[in-house]
């Protein structure tokens, strides 16, 4: 069962890999932000993941704060002028 | 297990990728987003170095505080100086990766040669490990901190409190709309705020009381509760004041006030300095770190003296 | 394994393939409303799947019951970004 939590936490930073070529690519700012939204839930994830995986009871907490912290950011991006960034 | 090996490379290899790509772009905007994934990766990479305090601070402040911070301040420059989309900076610039890798090269080569050094069988470490069982704490992190190096976490209150003293002295007064980004009536917001910012007072007082045992402590809690308040300060619930009334002055001092009472309090009853008399003085402490930290950060990041609640 | 493990197993597995389906929306749809709705569903529902198989795995409430709690919150913090990136992404023009 460790061994299989281990390649799940694997399987989820790949995809967390994956998305860094949305935040490359773009082209809105709105595409940069949403691949980080996916960053944070992927995180979450593999927090709670490895939570079990390492014994390591606050790594919850962690991501509690985490998810805490995705909707603060958000707000901070929507203030943003409309339009910044290339097409 | 090989699992564990491939994760450590894939984040050891993602945060040099994330650290090299957030020094080089041209574009901020991406560059700030490049840095909040780049916290992301490092609380993970603190979490398999077996440091979840670490990874808490990293994910309150380095992640989300900063992250909302830069945005913030990239917002206003925006606002003094408005840019079309064409000006979009493309590319990456030249110098940044040489010079990152040359200040790369210099730490590795510190790095490196303290791993090769045979660690004395005496150290500081092991010395404060034993000592920990008199201390009745059961989190060494804490121990240290509040305990056996507390001159350096009184020093670093004072410097915080400078910091917010420096920022009041040069920031111009703030126009009231100027910190908000949401306009009061966007729906959703309300909702949310009103599940986050009970929850993260609640959160931050968990932190603080667990952290006598487990991962915690002031500066997190401190961080989360910072975190609620930006998140008041972002929405225009807190707006930009004028001038601190006398419960934020309090506040804002707290935390050095009560390290420096109890602390210099001691030797009246014939301790050294800075002995701490037993864990409730730690609980005390930590409690006004807490209150003063989340204050300043918020007042920080607000750019301004005071708070207000909404005026509209 | 017990059935306990061959349970949280099955679970983890479906949500591992819910953030996949995520990954994929994000890399491969064409407009940013479709990958917003892509992606937030898929993420919250393998966030839950995973979060249920390790409730299954830990088998103590007081973890099963933060478990629930971070999913409802991340659940929240993702239904409220998807709405103000869609609203900005509207400024925009797009």
């Amino acid at each position: 069962m460790s061994q299989i939590l281990g390649l799940a936490v694997l399987f989820l930073l790949l995809n967390l890999v994956a998305g860094l070529w949305r935040v490359a690519r773009g082209p809105t700012a709105a595409d940069r932000m949403l691949a980080a939204l996916l960053f944070g839930s992927t995180t979450v994830a593999v927090l709670l993941i490895m939570a079990e995986w390492m014994t390591m009871p606050a790594l919850r907490s962690v991501a509690l704060l985490f998810v805490m912290l995705a909707g603060i950011v958000t707000i901070a991006f929507f203030g943003l002028p409309a339009g910044d960034d290339e097409r | 297990m090989l699992s564990s090996h491939l994760i450590d490379l894939v984040l050891a290899l993602g945060m040099v990728v994330l650290a090299l790509q957030v020094v080089s772009e041209r574009a901020v905007l991406r560059s700030i987003i490049l840095f909040v994934v780049f916290g992301l990766v490092m609380a993970l990479a603190w979490t398999r170095l077996k440091a979840p305090d670490l990874a808490l601070a990293e994910a309150a402040i380095g992640a989300g505080v900063t992250g909302a911070l830069m945005m913030m301040a990239w917002r206003r420059l925006l606002i003094i100086n408005p840019r079309e989309p064409a000006d979009t900076p493309r590319g990456r610039s030249r110098v940044a990766i040489p010079v990152a890798l040359l200040a790369a090269a210099l730490v590795a080569t510190i790095g490196l040669s303290a791993l090769f050094i045979d660690p004395p069988t005496d150290t500081a470490g092991r010395i404060a490990l034993d000592e920990m069982v008199d201390t009745g704490l059961g989190n060494p992190v804490t121990g240290v901190l509040l305990l056996f190096r507390n001159l350096d976490t009184l020093l670093e209150m004072a410097v915080l409190l400078i910091a917010l003293l420096g920022a009041r002295a040069i920031s111009k007064p703030a126009h009231p709309n100027e910190a908000a980004v949401v306009e009061t009536g966007t729906p959703l917001v309300g909702a949310l705020l009103a599940i986050l910012v009970p929850l993260s007072i609640l959160i931050s007082t968990h932190l603080l009381l667990a952290g006598t045992n487990e991962p915690g402590g002031a500066f997190q809690a401190g961080a989360v509760l910072a975190a609620g308040g930006v998140a008041l300060v972002l929405t225009a619930r807190l707006q930009p004041g004028d001038r601190p009334g006398v419960i934020a002055q309090v506040a804002v001092t707290a935390g050095l006030v009560a390290f420096i009472g109890i602390g210099v309090g001691v030797m009246a009853f014939g301790e050294t300095l800075l002995v701490l008399p037993d864990t409730w003085a730690v609980y005390v402490i930590e409690t006004a770190m807490m209150v003063s930290i989340g204050l300043t950060l918020v007042l920080l990041f607000a750019g301004a003296p005071a708070l207000v609640g909404r005026r509209t | 394994m017990s059935m306990q493990e061959w349970v949280a197993l099955a679970l983890l597995i479906a949500g591992c393939f819910f953030y996949l389906a995520g990954t994929i929306g994000l890399l491969r749809f064409g407009d940013v409303h479709s990958r917003l709705h892509a992606l937030t569903k898929a993420d919250n529902l393998g966030l839950m799947l995973v979060c249920a198989g390790l409730a299954v795995l830990a088998a103590d409430w007081r973890t099963s019951a933060l478990l629930v709690l971070i999913w409802l919150l991340g659940l929240l913090a993702a239904t409220v970004s998807a709405h103000l990136i869609a609203r900005h992404a509207r400024r925009d023009g797009k």
